[in-house]
């Protein structure tokens, strides 16, 4: 039997993942009123960066086969290392997928083909590379932890606690930095007029650039920490979390941070409080809860209202 | 070529118009799998399971499909009229999104019920037809009827209320016209084109399962109408006919072919912003073709 | 009974109070106009006459008829069109179908004839094209007809929404900053144009326009807005004298 206290923790670690989700595609959107679609891809790279960073090796598919690197770094390190080359890359998929568009004054929905574009293009080159078998990071890279804690009673896993933790350091640490910082206030300022902002004197590009970059480096952290706590489960795994998190970014409002936030930590709870023998409609219940909430708040529970200007 | 690849293209040819049709109204609906699917699994379900639609001969009865299709339409039709009447007060993304729900409610609910086969789906659906080449005669003809209705609409009274509301709704309401009513009719046409594609596709799959109306399926039929373009009819089904052949003309290359069709879908926007096949293209070629190269009376404008 | 009727109507989004009792009654065949600084309130006050703002206080009437709670397209097709002060054009549209689809109301033809192009169908769309074509000749606008909307000049661009508005057929026209953009030449102009249609489609206008003297040489009669309220109504001639206008125009002491 699960305590009360289990599924809590459960529900709050998916909740938290795609909280983090929900946030890198936010950070996007309230730049350019777009979705990534490369973000699932980036999150799943940010997984198999972390499993080749500490020192795990290629298995026989790929053409990369047996590749492992020279040395072994400790998870600590690997995951923002990891983080940092998911960022690198979501940069690069900006400059060839969303910023000829905007050069050319083109219609942004064209930014969800071109990103989906990249996306496929990421996935099908991870599995040319590394082939399409899951791998898993032992959880010994964490030093010598116990598997599980018990915390009143009830036992938790201890990579739950770690990746509960370090969402909440990049949350919390996101958080202080839009609202703390002039890059930060500076993003909120394109967000809500870029023409303006840039009458202003901030250079749009450079905050978009800024948005991809943090928005890669919470994907590939958050690929990272799931890589640890699940396993990387093909170079298609990341579509299921992007999915879920699109719904959670709606879910909370698009363009709001806490809204992301809140939206993720819902959908976790709900998901851990479907009942073992109905499993299989977990998907259902996180979707149809995100369809009622649309329906009686079209703007999601944080967003604000759309409005056209006659 | 290969006559099974030209029905998968075919159909794939009327995904693209399914999307197309509330798009060309200005609605991003990605509901065209989950239409697609209860198409497919309306056919699967009774050519199975009702022994009358059998018939006596050697191959599944062409009317046994008609009469498939006309109940996937029936159904898929009323559904379309519930959800879209709610759906459709979103807007943009949020569209978008909450269509991409219901398709995951559905093809999460299809995989979890017992009468539908679960996870394993629905094996040997009856063959109305022998060959390859039978399924792409009949899709073909489809096809042709679906097209020919879309340019009727195109050129009439509905098909230029939609054009304007996809431009600017707000105007098109002042000039009379029922925006709710008509985005509700492009949806309600979008399932209906999605619902009978299902039903053939089930017959020429032989089998049936909840993976085939997915996410990754609303993606690609949306590509079909990007790239091709969204203001004409003939847009989606250039994109649906080449984006489905794309992966398997492309099997020369290996593995790499999945990354060629990422490098298309990535790079024809970038060329094509309003898609390959636009209204002014077909002008222009029009033009070429009918008329000589003199200067006429109506293009003297300066 | 007059035209349309507005009665103690209210807006408020917000904090903010758009429209503030104002009361009004446009007669058949004048040409009526709204005067007021920005912000004053006459876009809002044309959104709720057609359907696209919702009231918070107060009614609008018309022939009588309540019109609150209607949608905008039931209030176009009872004979209320509109043009846009910022030009809401169909953009990807020639001319001609941008007042094609004006005359949407006007152009229902049986699905089924529709569909097998009958001889009755064709003949009726091109009466549809032959009057969109006459609407566009009014306007001078002929020659563009199949060039695309969004390609015209500033002025066309005006000249065309009015031609749109009027394909509807409507016994109110409201017409939105119609002369914003145009040089002076055209300016004088379009007061004559005004006139004709009016004449000819034995219109109502109802007209907000910033260009004193265009309003002061156009309009039969005049109502001038202030922060929401109504703050002078009566001839050009009445309003140019009112205190309280050349207070809202100049400030206290001019």
């Amino acid at each position: 039997m699960e305590t009360l206290l289990q599924v809590l923790f459960n529900g709050l670690s998916v909740g938290a993942v795609y909280a983090l989700f929900a946030l890198g595609y936010t950070l996007v959107f309230s730049v350019l009123g777009v979705i990534n679609f490369a973000h699932g891809a980036i999150f799943t790279l940010g997984a198999y960066f972390t499993y080749l960073l500490i020192g795990g090796a290629v298995g026989a598919n790929g053409l990369l086969a047996g590749l492992q690197l020279p040395f072994a770094l400790p998870f600590w390190l690997a995951l923002p290392l990891a983080g940092v080359a998911a960022a690198a890359l979501a940069l690069m998929v900006e400059r060839i997928a969303f910023r000829p568009l905007r050069d050319r004054g083109s219609d942004p929905l064209l930014a969800l083909i071109t990103s989906l574009g990249a996306g496929v293009i990421l996935v099908n080159l991870i599995q040319l590379l590394v082939g399409a078998e899951s791998y898993s990071i032992p959880v010994g890279t964490l030093g010598s932890l116990p598997a599980a804690l018990s915390i009143a009673g009830a036992k938790v896993r201890s990579v739950q606690v770690i990746l509960l933790a370090i969402a909440g350091l990049l949350l919390a640490a996101l958080s202080l930095w839009i609202d703390g910082s002039r890059s930060g206030k500076a993003l909120q300022a394109v967000s809500e007029d870029p023409i303006t902002a840039q009458l202003l004197g901030i250079n749009s590009t450079r905050m978009i650039q800024i948005a991809f970059g943090i928005s890669g480096f919470l994907a590939g952290m958050t690929g990272g920490l799931v890589g640890l706590s699940v396993s990387i489960a093909g170079p298609y795994f990341g579509i299921g979390y992007g999915l879920k998190g699109l719904g959670v970014l709606v879910l909370g409002g698009l363009g709001s941070v806490p809204g992301a936030v809140l939206g993720g930590l819902i959908i976790g709870l709900a998901e851990a409080c479907v009942p073992a023998d109905l499993s299989g409609y977990k998907d259902a219940v996180s979707f149809g809860l995100l369809f009622l909430v649309l329906l009686i708040r079209p703007q999601g529970l944080l967003g604000r209202p759309q409005s056209s200007k006659v | 070529m290969d006559a099974g690849l030209l029905e998968q293209m075919l159909l794939g040819a009327l995904l693209g118009l399914s999307v197309y049709l509330p798009l060309r109204c200005g609605q991003l609906s990605l509901a065209t799998p989950g239409f697609f699917a209860i198409g497919g699994t309306v056919a699967a379900l009774l050519s199975t399971r009702e022994p009358a639609l059998a018939g006596s001969g050697s191959t599944y009865p062409i009317t046994s499909v008609l009469l498939e299709m006309a109940i996937a339409a029936m159904l898929t039709g009323v559904l379309a009229m519930g959800l879209g009447r709610v759906v459709l007060r979103l807007r943009g993304i949020y569209l978008a999104i909450a269509t991409i729900a219901l398709v995951e409610i559905l093809r999460v609910v299809t995989l979890n019920l017992e009468f539908t086969g679960g996870a394993l789906g629905i094996f040997g659906i009856p063959q109305p037809f022998d060959s390859a080449a039978g399924y792409a005669s009949f899709t073909l003809a489809l096809l042709a009827l679906i097209c020919w209705l879309c340019d009727r609409l195109e050129k009439t009274r509905p098909g230029r209320a939609m054009a304007a509301i996809r431009d600017d709704d707000l105007a098109a309401a002042s000039q009379g016209i029922n925006t709710a009513d008509t985005k509700l009719l492009a949806f309600v046409l979008s399932a209906l084109v999605a619902g009978i594609t299902g039903v053939v596709a089930a017959h020429f799959f032989n089998s049936w399962n909840a993976k085939l109306g997915n996410f990754d399926a609303s993606i690609t039929t949306l590509a079909f109408v990007v790239f091709g373009g969204s203001r004409t009819w003939l847009g989606p089904v250039f994109g649906g006919l080449l984006l489905t052949a794309l992966p398997e003309l492309l099997r020369p290359v290996g593995d790499l072919r999945l990354i060629v069709f990422g490098v298309v879908i990535l790079v024809g926007p970038l060329f094509f912003p309003q898609g390959v096949v636009t209204p002014e293209l077909l002008k222009t070629l029009k033009r070429r073709i009918r008329l000589p190269p003199t200067p006429t009376a109506q293009g003297g404008k300066p | 009974m007059s035209l349309l009727q507005v009665e103690n109507l209210g807006v408020r989004f917000g904090g903010l109070q758009a429209l503030k009792s104002v009361d009004l009654e446009v007669q058949q065949g004048e040409i009526f106009g709204l005067l007021g600084p920005n912000g004053a309130g006459k876009t809002t006050l044309f959104n709720v006459i057609s359907g696209l703002t919702a009231a918070s206080s107060g009614s609008v009437r018309w022939r009588g008829a309540c019109l609150d709670g209607l949608s905008s397209h039931r209030i176009a097709r009872l004979g209320i069109a509109r043009t846009f002060q910022n030009l809401r054009l169909f953009s990807s549209m020639s001319c001609l179908e941008n007042v094609l689809v004006g005359l949407h109301q006007h152009g229902r033809q049986p699905s089924l004839a529709a569909l097998l192009q009958t001889h009755s169908f064709r003949r009726r769309e091109a009466q549809l094209h032959q009057q969109a074509l006459e609407l566009l000749a009014l306007f001078q606008l002929e020659a563009s007809s199949h060039q695309n909307a969004a390609s015209l000049s500033y002025g066309d661009r005006r000249r065309l929404e009015m031609a749109r508005a009027l394909a509807s057929r409507p016994q109110l026209l409201l017409l939105d900053e119609p002369a914003a953009g145009m040089n002076p030449a055209e300016k004088d102009e379009l007061q004559e144009l005004i006139r004709r249609i009016r004449n000819k489609f034995k219109l109502t206008v109802l007209i907000i326009e910033h260009h004193v003297p265009l309003m002061l040489g156009l309009c039969d009669r005049l109502a001038v807005l202030n922060f929401g309220q109504r703050i002078a109504l009566g001839s050009p001639e009445q309003v140019r004298r009112d205190p309280a206008v050349i207070e809202a125009y100049l400030g206290v002491g001019a």
